[in-house]
């Protein structure tokens, strides 16, 4: 099983403390809904867990991957798909932007044909599939982003608010996906401000809170959730 | 006056459409040379740049001044500086590279290095981060990301590839002390322009300056096409 382990963990940003981790884990088949203010330090978190910042202190390691080439210097990048917030898109055709990531996958290219063709359905791109990339709106950027991970079929993934930009008809959509990758077992972890369409996916929740990250059932209200002890949870850890 | 021009004017066209072997030879000396240094300079320069923007480390600041600094040199200084490398006494005389093509080729890399490291380096400088985030959290590697970027920045960059191209063809100073304007050899565009003013003959001179006027031409609207394509980006 993947696993993403973040042991020790301070994280500044300038001189300002985010948040402290005892231990906290990403593990495949979980799906953990991240909460927290603004400024809290939710982006920084995924960011840390994905292998795009490197924490103040502490260690994040990966276990349950293949192994990687030599040449490979940052043992994170890659293991966790990062969803920005405003997601970014490759100059081009929306099909490329689907494209881009075949050539990093270990699926077969047939494979990954049908799963990029079935993305294209699944998010109803088909009728957009030649336009420049640039010219969709907000909520099919997002859908765009979204299908691009799905095709890849990530261990483990982590949205950031995923639904922000979004209809309830594109939520739907994106909902379809994510309920699919569910079932094939990724690890998600899924950050929203509100209960959106993807939380009722949830059975976690990790609240960041007073620069602690508080681990609780996804059924608990999380702002009236204890910190708990390290021994009950594998998640939680805190200060 | 004016019917000394104009048919000053159709010597040069003539010397340029007879396929005169001299023009011809000076041209293609002249973008030979060119054409290497720039091919040499390139993917390192495109790295360093690279490197300057994104790196934190120390002496950063520094290495930005002196790049930014040496773009400004006057050309005559630096072929003074490759000049005195690769003459007999020189550190570098025991390539006897002096009065040749190669000497010409260092001279001109050392002048087109600074300005594709600090125009790349204000590219990528200037690229939204979350293209090499979301490149590398999709499994690109460290060198398939740089190549994302550059075909993100494919307009910027390629001026500045243009911009350095331009520095290193029209350049007299560094080619003349360097080269040493000998026929058929090391002789260049624009030392061919100052030796055939120097000695009267204008013709051969507007030609040659004809040629590089059509090249900038040609580069321009290129580049102008090309940014024109380019539509703003709405992230």
């Amino acid at each position: 099983m993947a696993n993403l382990i973040a042991k020790n963990i301070e994280m500044y940003f300038d001189d300002r403390q985010l948040f402290t981790i005892d231990r906290l884990q990403l593990s495949e088949g979980k799906t953990i809904h991240l909460q927290g203010d603004n400024g809290s330090g939710k982006t920084s978190l995924m960011k840390l867990l994905a292998g795009l910042l490197k924490p103040s202190r502490g260690t994040i390691t990966a276990e349950g991957f293949a192994p990687l080439p030599w040449w490979r210097s940052n043992p994170l990048l890659g293991k966790a798909v990062y969803l920005h917030q405003h997601p970014y898109l490759f100059d081009g055709s929306v099909e490329y932007n689907l494209r881009y990531p075949h050539a990093f996958s270990a699926m077969s290219a047939s494979d990954l044909n049908k799963r990029t063709l079935a993305a294209i359905e699944m998010a109803q791109l088909t009728h957009l599939c030649q336009q420049a990339a640039s010219s969709l709106s907000g909520g099919e950027r997002q859908r765009l982003a979204i299908a691009r991970a799905w095709i890849m079929r990530p261990k483990l993934l982590m949205l950031d608010e995923p639904t922000s930009n979004m209809d309830k008809y594109s939520q739907q959509l994106v909902l379809t996906m994510i309920s699919e990758l569910q079932e094939f077992g990724t690890g998600m972890l899924i950050s929203s401000h509100q209960a959106c369409v993807l939380t009722s996916l949830c059975n976690q929740t990790w609240m960041i809170k007073d620069r602690a990250i508080i681990s609780s059932p996804a059924s608990v209200n999380p702002s009236h959730t204890a910190p708990i002890n390290i021994q009950d949870s594998q998640y939680v850890i805190a200060n | 006056m004016n019917e000394g021009w104009l048919a000053l004017l159709q010597q040069a066209l003539s010397l340029l459409f007879s396929l005169d072997p001299e023009v011809w030879s000076i041209v293609s000396v002249s973008f030979s040379v060119s054409f290497a240094a720039l091919v040499i300079t390139l993917l390192p320069s495109l790295i360093l740049g690279f490197v300057l923007a994104f790196g934190r480390f120390p002496g950063r600041w520094l290495i930005t001044n002196l790049i930014q600094t040496l773009q400004s040199i006057p050309t005559v200084v630096i072929g003074l500086l490759v000049y005195l490398m690769l003459t007999r006494m020189g550190p570098l005389g025991d390539l006897k590279w002096l009065f040749t093509q190669k000497g010409m080729i260092l001279g001109q890399m050392l002048i087109c290095a600074p300005v594709l490291i600090a125009m790349s380096q204000a590219a990528f400088t200037s690229v939204d981060r979350r293209a090499w985030e979301t490149s590398r959290t999709l499994g690109a590697s460290w060198l398939r990301s740089i190549w994302t970027l550059c075909r993100e920045l494919k307009v910027p960059l390629l001026m500045a590839i243009v911009a350095g191209f331009s520095r290193i063809l029209t350049e007299v100073g560094c080619s003349m002390m360097v080269g040493g304007n000998i026929a058929d050899v090391t002789r260049n565009i624009p030392t061919a322009i100052a030796l055939e003013t120097s000695k009267g003959d204008f013709s051969q001179a507007i030609a040659l300056g004809l040629v590089l006027l059509i090249l900038s031409l040609v580069l321009n609207f290129t580049l102008g096409i090309l940014r024109g394509k380019a539509e703003p980006r709405s992230h």
